[in-house]
């Protein structure tokens, strides 16, 4: 890629997710989110575990951050639908995503993303996403 | 929504009234963090207000707030409708969740979304839901999700 995009920078123009508190880091396999564990995160009080909610967010963001690094586009895509599976209770503990482009058309694209926390085998959700692109996008660009 | 729906309810008929319903939106604490506010509930249906909120925007500069605050509101509602028939013992846990985004909501507004089961079994429930801005009529995000539970003696 010619132009990589400031991921903080975008994480920084959101207060939604400056609220979750996102982090990301980009290795060879993409970008690496995080969602630091804090207790406003907890859904059930009784497992604990945090809320599905809040899970399901931060696999929306980790697709958007996943978009803007492989596409080198800052301009918000917005999704269209997404579709949530739970696998198991996500503990009170750091949690961590990927996210992966499965087809990247000029106006949508199909994104796929999972969450775990101490084992990356064990996800804990995943998340797949139909995303409009902003108008004028051209892919590769 | 018409009120002879809860009665044609597959296995929602049955369900018992909750009093205590609203303590699941006031005493989770990812509700309470997002702002979340009970409106109503009824066995089998539940309602609740996200007020907006400038941390929970999605972008500076759009004052819209962010889809994943509605994700949050609508997987409450949707467990609120679930013990408000069935109680907390239910243990409602979702199993999938699938939302359309129809439009944006409105800059600066609150979305307000109701679910209802549209069928219980004795360990699964489904459910519909729909979040607005102004109208009901007129929703920003449409939703169906199933979610696990423990129902003592339906089948």
């Amino acid at each position: 890629m010619s132009n990589p995009v400031d991921l903080n920078a975008i994480i920084a123009g959101s207060p939604f997710c400056r609220f979750l508190n996102i982090g990301v880091t980009v290795d060879e396999r993409g970008v690496l989110a995080s969602l630091p564990v804090r207790d406003q995160l907890v859904g059930n009080v009784m497992l604990p575990a945090l809320h599905g909610g809040a899970v399901a967010s931060f696999l929306e963001i980790a697709c958007l951050l996943q978009l803007a690094h492989e596409t080198g586009s800052t301009a918000p895509a917005r999704a269209i639908d997404i579709s949530v599976e739970y696998l198991r209770p996500a503990r009170r503990e750091n949690t961590f995503a990927r996210a992966h482009i499965r087809r990247l058309g000029r106006r949508v694209a199909v994104v796929h993303a999972e969450a775990w926390q101490s084992d990356e085998a064990k996800p804990v959700c995943l998340l797949q996403s139909h995303l409009r692109l902003p108008s004028g996008f051209v892919p590769g660009e | 929504m018409t009120d002879d729906d809860d009665t044609r309810t597959d296995g929602v008929a049955d369900m018992a009234d909750n009093p205590y319903a609203s303590r699941m939106v006031e005493y989770t604490p990812y509700a309470v963090a997002v702002g979340m506010q009970y409106v109503s509930s009824s066995p089998g249906r539940g309602t609740i207000l996200l007020p907006w909120r400038a941390d929970l925007v999605g972008q500076d500069g759009t004052d819209i707030l962010a889809p994943g605050a509605l994700t949050a509101l609508i997987d409450h509602a949707c467990g609120l409708a679930i013990m408000a028939g069935l109680g907390f013992e239910a243990a409602p846990a979702t199993l999938d969740l699938r939302i359309d985004h129809m439009r944006p909501a409105a800059p600066r507004a609150s979305i307000t979304c109701a679910a209802h089961v549209y069928r219980a079994t004795r360990t699964i429930a489904f459910l519909r839901a729909e979040a607005w801005d102004v109208s009901p009529d007129d929703p920003v995000a449409a939703a169906q999700a199933a979610f696990t539970l423990n129902r003592r003696g339906a089948r």
